[in-house]
């Protein structure tokens, strides 16, 4: 039997506040308690399911998102540091129902099989390919470095972003 | 999910934010990068009521100039790898941020200041910092001050920072010198179990300067980074002979493990080894000096 507390029992407040953001090109505000993470923020409150949490720990990369055009690891930021940021999600990344190529080379290539680590490895490459258009598979490696995948093994994923490379440098010769 | 009923606060002033530090002192916590706080409050391994971040503060420019480079707290690695090169051995820094673990992530998430304040032994940078003779920058209560990288590292994440005092930034004054760089660790993924950075004078300084053969290593000072809990900084005269040539490779590594008190164990590699492992990469880090700046 549960006994019941004769007073009731004094509950802190969690400091909490809201923060604007633009997300995939919407801008969008949210209330959010301060001890919150963006990944948490992202994937309950807008809902934006792609961005994974993993390790909530920096390690896995599942969670990675363009975060004022960088990479990073949302589970490594607080929700309220991103006033005012621009934020790219997975959902962000395709356009009118066209894979981008990216993407795509991961689709063609198998770049993955259960799913759960791709976001984190497309935004991974997009970083690396905006730099370095001709990468060696050294370089996609070490790009690669801060994303965490249990089923490929690597490989097909550093096949798929040498094809991202090839199909973006085609695409820019084509337009 | 963080469990504590944490405040976030973003000052826009130094002296605000030293205010808040002052007020909540052991109940509040720095954030810069977020790569070491954020997982911690996460784990609940940090509890703490208030954190400071540093993003809105001013200070994540780095400047480049002929006489030294001054980096602010909020710089991140990526951002010290797209500035200009960093005159003389000051370039290190930025050899360092393009190695750090965690992939381009990290890199553009993670800070040089926030790993010196950290201060974890496994860290490239503390020793890297007490290496090049950094300045680190502090502002607190009683208004800046400024004090040396080599008194700054107290103790396995423990730094000379007082109640209210915050690193704001660190500078790297130029000079002439040859600089050899080696690190060791197993895995892309992993932090480093010994590192040494050999700092030697230059080949040409007049005639009245140091001379130095290409064989010799007077005037070398070698710092250890990883080994122990705070970094290791060795002038090796005391092994050289007159022509400042090395003994044997047995007898300097003998020499060098004498040097370290208490190593640094964890994890990744037990004391012993880092003891067994120092001359090796003390050595290293001097061949590089001499070969890379021929």
């Amino acid at each position: 039997m549960i006994e019941l507390a004769s007073e009731p029992q004094h509950v802190e407040a969690v400091p909490d506040r809201d923060v604007s953001m633009t997300v995939n090109g919407r801008a969008c505000r949210v209330r959010c308690e301060d001890r919150h993470l963006l990944v948490e923020v992202l994937r309950e409150q807008l809902r934006l399911k792609g961005t994974h949490a993993g390790c909530l720990n920096g390690d896995c990369g599942a969670c990675t998102v363009e975060f004022n055009g960088q990479p990073v690891k949302s589970c490594l930021v607080l929700a309220a540091t991103a006033e005012g940021a621009e934020i790219t999600t997975i959902e962000g990344v395709a356009h009118g129902g066209e894979l981008d190529p990216v993407q795509q080379a991961f689709w063609d290539n198998d770049g993955f099989q259960c799913g759960f680590c791709v976001p984190g490895q497309i935004f991974a490459t997009r970083w690396l390919l905006a730099r370095d258009t001709d990468p060696t598979d050294e370089a996609i490696r070490e790009a690669l470095a801060g994303n965490i995948c249990r089923c490929t093994g690597y490989q097909t994923i550093v096949e798929s972003v040498r094809a991202a490379a090839v199909g973006l440098r085609d695409e820019r010769r084509t337009t | 999910m963080i469990r504590t009923a944490l405040r976030h606060h973003a000052p826009t002033e130094v002296a605000e934010a030293v205010a808040l530090l002052d007020a909540h002192a052991e109940r509040a916590a720095v954030l810069g990068g977020g790569t070491m706080l954020v997982p911690s409050l996460t784990r609940g391994e940090r509890d703490v009521d208030h954190v400071i971040d540093l993003r809105r503060l001013g200070v994540d420019a780095v400047t480049v100039r002929a006489d030294g480079v001054h980096i602010g707290a909020m710089v991140t690695y990526a951002h010290l790898l797209a500035a200009s090169p960093f005159p003389g051995p000051a370039h290190l820094l930025q050899r360092v941020a393009g190695g750090i673990t965690g992939g381009p992530q990290i890199r553009c998430q993670g800070t040089i200041c926030g790993s010196a304040a950290y201060a974890n032994p496994s860290s490239e940078v503390p020793a890297v910092l007490v290496a090049l003779d950094a300045t680190m920058h502090l502002h607190g209560p009683g208004g800046a001050r400024i004090t040396p990288a080599s008194a700054f590292f107290l103790d396995a994440f423990t730094v000379d920072l007082r109640r209210g005092e915050l690193l704001t930034g660190v500078s790297v004054a130029a000079r002439a010198a040859r600089l050899g760089y080696y690190k060791l660790k197993l895995a892309e993924g992993s932090w480093p179990i010994a590192t040494a950075a050999a700092v030697l004078p230059p080949i040409d300084v007049g005639s009245g300067g140091i001379g130095f053969s290409g064989v010799g290593y007077s005037g070398a000072v070698v710092t250890l980074g990883a080994i122990s809990t705070r970094p290791i900084r060795l002038d090796l005269a005391p092994v050289l002979d007159d022509a400042g040539r090395l003994p044997s490779d047995a007898d300097v590594d003998d020499w060098v493990a004498a040097q370290i008190g208490e190593p640094w164990d964890d994890e990744l590699a037990p004391g012993d080894y880092r003891r067994m492992v120092a001359g090796v990469v003390l050595r290293r880090a001097l061949h590089r000096a001499n070969e890379e700046n021929r």
